[in-house]
């Protein structure tokens, strides 16, 4: 590894991080993010807590959520963080893709890129941009779930350790969750010319992969071993474990962050700048 | 003592089917600036390109300093002033090149004197503050020419340096140059041949992917014969010739535009020929312009055959 790797990808994780609190389109990210998770917290966390609280043991509302598929909200310890898990494995995947889109693709139309790799390697580049990004919605999920645990602190000042601890499993399991995301769009940012058609082949990709996938599988069974490699793959099966049984799955988008990085960067090395 | 820089061998590049680049083999010494000259398409941007790494190439072979282009050892001793390129809208001129110099390895505090040096060096100093977006076409280049220079490079890699600036600038940009040049080597392609005629020794012509070297001055004084181009303010051409070809020692004489003449003459009948040429004007009541020892770059590499 080059000595000067390291120094680079924190050096552009730190621009990454300027990017979001000091470039108006940062800014218009941050208050898209803190107005979303405002009405989450305020209508969806705070009332289902409070359904979900009084009804928890009944059989009525035990069958009402097996039906509408939400059942493991009632295994949560703290009804809160279950509402929390729930959006946030829709919320955070897309508020990624849309985010993640232009890691470096309007600075390689602009040529912005031509000045970077004068001075850093691509890897340092591709990387630094992946791990910048990462970092942002690391803070971010955060304070998502700073608030959260805050609003349970405020209703059972009690309930302050146990929430910490399952705070920390959310958090370390919608990290996991969120990093082929961000490496499926840092890979279809190497290739496309615009952060809007990075966007445009990752929904193509959901919408459409699986189901070629599964026709083709019809053919030849092993192919649907190719489903794994799809962001987001193990999102519902992920949607039924509670705090840190989560982790369980969380080989599958490890495994996914490895090949599509990889994929990544063999097009960062091939791209013509 | 000077030593290769780029080592170029058989170097081809082809994009699309097209070829753009056909086995080129250079040597580049560190030394004076060399300029990059050609015709539009000819590959002058391609080659720069894969030298600066942003391009592979197809076959062939090129090292700078003994690395591949692109490579984490050059990063530093390489920079370029890539065609087109612009800084990233979203953040001050500031704060992008402080980021650059800080991606070169300088301290903060160091990053923040080279900003602001470089940006003094293109008189761009007012403007660190701004974003891209509010500057003119001009200032941009100029930012992105400062940006070239941050950290002294040993080489610098400039594509088409001068086009769109004022003379002002295209001054202050020659005379960082010529002020750099010294410890610097500079690769400059430009159309501009006049420019590329005051600042460069060595000039590389290349012609449809077909690289050729020129060293300006090299055969002068070898050469039986030399040239005088004689800008003359407007007068009767044929006259001239005709009194001209009188003065004793000269071979040819050649009128390729208006009011602009060629004159190749013998050194060992006529050493200051030039003296005879302002005496036969000053008898004919001829007014001129400008008289150049040799041939003018634009003569010397497109219409030399002629």
């Amino acid at each position: 590894m080059n000595p000067g790797f390291l120094r680079h990808l924190a050096l552009i994780c730190q621009f990454e991080l300027k990017r979001l609190f000091t470039t108006r389109k940062g800014l218009l990210y941050l208050i898209t993010f803190a107005v979303i998770w405002y009405f989450i917290l305020l209508y969806p966390i705070r009332f289902a807590s409070d359904f979900l609280g009084q009804q928890q043991n009944t059989s009525e509302s035990n069958s009402f959520f097996q039906f509408i598929g939400f059942g493991a909200l009632l295994n949560w310890k703290i009804p809160e963080l279950g509402v929390y898990w729930h959006f946030s494995l829709i919320l955070f995947p897309l508020l990624t893709v849309m985010s993640s889109a232009d890691q470096t693709c309007s600075d390689r139309e602009r040529g912005t890129l031509r000045f970077l790799c004068l001075r850093v390697s691509r890897d340092s580049l591709f990387f630094g941009r992946f791990c910048g990004i990462m970092l942002t919605q690391t803070l971010l999920i955060g304070a998502s779930l700073l608030s959260t645990v805050a609003l349970i602190t405020f209703r059972d000042a009690t309930m302050l350790p146990v929430a910490c601890n399952n705070a920390l499993a959310i958090f370390i399991n919608l990290i996991i969750a969120l990093l082929p995301f961000t490496a499926m769009m840092a890979a279809l940012s190497a290739t496309v010319q615009s952060a809007r058609q990075a966007t445009t082949w990752a929904i193509l990709i959901w919408s459409f992969l699986a189901g070629i996938i599964t026709i083709l599988s019809s053919y030849l069974p092993a192919l649907n071993n190719l489903k794994f490699l799809i962001p987001g793959y193990q999102m519902s099966a992920l949607s039924q474990l509670t705090e840190w049984q989560a982790l369980q799955l969380a080989y599958i988008p490890l495994l996914q962050t490895l090949v599509l990085l990889t994929l990544g960067r063999w097009i960062m090395q091939r791209q013509s700048l | 003592m000077n030593y290769p820089i780029i080592k170029c061998h058989d170097l081809s590049y082809n994009y699309s089917g097209k070829t753009a680049l056909s086995n080129i083999s250079f040597v580049c010494e560190s030394a004076e600036p060399i300029g990059l000259v050609g015709p539009n398409g000819a590959g002058k941007s391609t080659l720069l390109s894969i030298l600066c790494g942003f391009l592979p190439t197809t076959s062939g072979s090129v090292t700078i300093f003994d690395h591949q282009p692109g490579a984490s050892a050059l990063n530093g001793r390489v920079s370029a002033l890539p065609q087109d390129a612009q800084l990233d809208p979203a953040f001050s001129i500031g704060e992008q090149l402080r980021f650059y110099a800080r991606l070169q390895g300088l301290s903060t505090q160091q990053a923040r004197l080279e900003t602001g040096r470089v940006l003094e060096a293109v008189a761009l100093k007012d403007v660190i503050k701004e974003k891209p977006a509010t500057l003119s076409h001009g200032m941009a280049k100029r930012a992105a020419i400062a940006q070239a220079l941050i950290g002294k490079p040993e080489l610098i890699l400039l594509d088409e340096p001068t086009a769109g600036l004022d003379p002002v600038n295209t001054r202050k940009i020659r005379s960082i140059i010529a002020e750099l040049s010294p410890t610097t080597t500079f690769i400059i392609s430009s159309h501009d041949l006049a420019e590329l005629g005051r600042l460069c020794q060595q000039v590389l012509l290349l012609d449809k992917g077909v690289m050729s070297t020129m060293q300006l001055n090299a055969s002068a004084n070898i050469s039986p014969t030399r040239f005088i181009t004689l800008q003359m303010q407007p007068c009767p051409a044929a006259d001239v010739m005709a009194k001209f070809k009188q003065i004793a020692g000269i071979v040819q004489i050649t009128n390729p535009q208006k009011n602009e003449f060629i004159i190749e003459y013998k050194t060992a009948i006529e050493p200051k020929m030039d003296l005879k040429i302002i005496m036969c004007m000053s008898d004919n009541n001829w007014q001129y312009r400008q008289l150049i020892q040799g041939k003018t770059l634009e003569e010397k590499l497109f219409f030399a055959e002629q």
